[in-house]
């Protein structure tokens, strides 16, 4: 039953890989991508040069299928603007992002089902509506604003942070670039939490174990928690999609050197392999950590298994 | 025949909204925004274009003079020079530029006949961007940008979703495996991203930011009408479609979709606020709308290189708190439908 489950999980995850692939494929510059890379003013035959150095000059379905079996042997092509293969500076950068981003969805999480709890505690209190003002405005605000407010409050103004450069040179430089990234899936896994909390609260169970004569404490984080905290998984294997989307500006704006710094610099030249390369990568990671989450939900709830 | 009113639940909604304090202010700033947006010509003091380079970067408040000399190419926008003083002697006007430079010029070339023709000491209540552009102007013009994207891009969006979700969830089958497998592929994309990959291909400009932002942000919708549909499809009244002989257009417009609208409503807000994200992260990277059109996104960006200098934070602080306010009221409107068509989570 279990393998059965985790088998047609891995399978549909590969077909759904594959649509994955042949979109990432299509991103390309519109028109003769040899011509817009080298400008209206290039002669024709370099023109023609860098379109047959690219492949482009074959069909198009030689090209998906070439791109395919290359992508099978981990070849992600070569950057346009270095001339260096792509996978190589992706597995460079990669820990400088994993770090931001581990960190980040790891204080999000604690933090927003913290203050998701606090505000459940008592709603419709001061402090639940205070709670969820703020985490509506952590929800309107993109990345990028959130970190150029940062920036400019405890970068520039206060000097409590530097507002650029990598760890290498000190943890604190950390401290920004993480609560960018965090505040947004903060503010929802705190929403979440609340509301999942008070779907639980008003459940016979727990209206039980309160009738049984145990502490309000007790009940709450032993009943009712434990099982508010499903849709709260959810949340957060769904979140992170966002999240790496997140770290391409917040890598930005923090001059941060993950793979994400090196996607915009690689938009602003539309050095399309390398950004070929790159959501490929996004998208690949974020598929796996949905299908990582699945089967773990086939083991701790059975009905998952049978649907 | 009975006169008591049947209150129809869609009403009921409205009843309940108008009720939620938080929802009514929402969509009094959103209409004054809207307001703002369409009136944007008669309500800004400057053209969004209009550079005055003396006046480069000047904070919130700056008051500076300013002479109007015909534009022959343009009557209706005349040129603008910056001057420190001025005086008009016989036919000429004589300046001094912001550096003291003295020049002098025939009162005939300028716009109208006496001072108050044609010079102004307007205030620049936002201060002015590098190029000297008045950034209330620019703001109000953003905006613009900002509540188009969002209106067009949530209609193609929509108009995608609701037709793959409705088959889907009508049809079943392989129908339905076709198009979650599509579902799934677009998913897996983080919205933002998929957002940049079709600019990427469809080029930089107006419209195609519009278009792709619209085909990345249908997925949600296709996915809640499919699962509305699952459930409407097992009742009566649609089966009694199905026994009166309606055909599968008939039923899917004029009595599915209707019982799905609520949460449709819901969600095409939230789109709409992701999609003045959506366009403003495009600007900030350098896609999407381009220059010399004002967008928010851009104007953040313009701004962003004097942050680290701790000067003129108002460039970037002023557009993040238009598109702040912007995407906060459209959360907070929302949720105010999401409450106000679903009145079990209100009561909580």
């Amino acid at each position: 039953m279990m393998v059965s489950y985790i088998l047609r999980k891995i399978l549909y995850t590969l077909l759904v890989l594959l649509g994955v692939v042949v979109v990432t494929f299509f991103i390309r510059p519109p028109g003769d991508p040899a011509r817009v890379l080298l400008g209206q003013r290039a002669d024709s035959a370099s023109v023609a040069a860098l379109r047959e150095q690219l492949g482009l000059d074959k069909p198009l379905p030689y090209q998906i299928t070439t791109y395919m079996t290359s992508l099978a042997g981990g070849d992600l092509g070569r950057s346009i603007a270095t001339n260096r293969p792509v996978a190589e500076t992706i597995i460079e950068r990669l820990p400088a992002t994993a770090l931001l981003a581990v960190t980040s969805i790891a204080i999000a999480t604690l933090l927003g089902i913290l203050l998701g709890v606090i505000a459940a505690w008592r709603p419709n209190t001061r402090i639940d509506t205070l709670t969820m003002s703020t985490s509506l405005l952590g929800i309107s605000l993109p990345a990028f604003v959130v970190g150029l407010l940062l920036v400019l409050v405890f970068g520039v103004g206060l000097e409590w942070f530097p507002i650029s450069g990598y760890v290498d040179r000190g943890a604190e430089h950390l401290v920004l670039p993480m609560i960018t990234l965090a505040i947004r899936p903060l503010s929802i896994i705190a929403r979440v939490t609340r509301s999942s909390m008070l779907d639980v609260l008003g459940q016979d169970y727990v209206r039980t174990a309160k009738a049984k004569g145990l502490s309000d404490a007790t009940v709450f984080v032993k009943h009712a928690l434990r099982n508010a905290l499903n849709p709260v998984v959810t949340t957060v294997s769904a979140w992170f999609a966002g999240l790496l989307a997140g770290t391409y500006f917040v890598e930005f704006i923090f001059n941060w050197p993950g793979i994400g710094l090196a996607a915009f610099n690689a938009i602003e030249k539309l050095d399309y392999p390398m950004i070929q390369g790159t959501v490929l990568f996004t998208a690949i990671i974020f598929v796996t950590v949905n299908t990582l989450a699945d089967i773990l939900y086939g083991f701790i709830d059975p009905k998952v298994r049978l649907s | 025949m009975s006169t008591d009113r049947v209150e129809s639940p869609s009403r009921l909604a409205l009843r309940r909204l108008r009720k939620n304090t938080g929802a009514v202010i929402a969509m009094v700033v959103l209409t004054v925004m809207v307001i703002a947006a369409i009136a944007a010509p008669w309500i800004t003091p400057f053209d969004p274009t209009t550079q005055i380079l003396e006046y480069s970067v000047k904070p919130a408040g700056f008051r500076g003079t300013i002479l109007f000399k015909k534009n022959p190419a343009d009557p209706e926008t005349p040129s603008i020079i910056a001057v420190s003083d001025w005086q008009l002697r016989s036919d000429t006007v004589y300046y001094r530029d912001p550096a003291g430079e003295p020049y002098s010029i025939a009162r005939s070339a300028l716009v109208g006949v006496t001072g108050d023709d044609f010079v102004a000491t307007p205030t620049f209540w936002l201060g002015t961007d590098r190029f000297g552009r008045d950034m209330f102007t620019r703001l109000i013009y953003g905006m613009r940008v900002s509540l188009s994207v969002g209106l067009i891009s949530e209609s193609i969006a929509l108009l995608i979703g609701i037709i793959l979700g409705a088959i889907a969830g009508y049809y079943r089958g392989w129908a339905d495996d076709v198009i979650m497998w599509l579902v799934n592929v677009v998913w897996s994309f983080p919205t933002i991203l998929l957002v940049v990959a079709f600019s990427v291909l469809l080029g930089k400009g107006y419209w195609q930011t519009f278009v792709a932002i619209g085909i990345s942000s249908w997925v949600d919708i296709a996915r809640i009408v499919r699962g509305q549909f699952f459930s409407i499809r097992e009742q009566e009244y649609i089966e009694a479609t199905r026994a009166l002989g309606y055909g599968p257009t008939r039923t899917i417009f004029r009595h599915m979709l209707l019982n799905a609208t609520g949460p449709i409503i819901v969600l095409s807000t939230a789109g709409f606020a992701t999609a003045i994200i959506a366009e403003a992260s495009l600007s900030f990277i350098g896609l999407g709308v381009q220059p010399p059109t004002a967008s928010w996104g851009q104007m953040i960006k313009d701004g962003y290189g004097y942050i680290a200098l701790g000067t003129n934070w108002g460039m970037t602080l002023f557009p993040s708190i238009a598109m702040a306010i912007g995407v906060l009221v459209l959360n907070v409107f929302g949720d105010g439908l999401r409450d106000a068509f679903d009145p079990k989570t209100s009561q909580r």
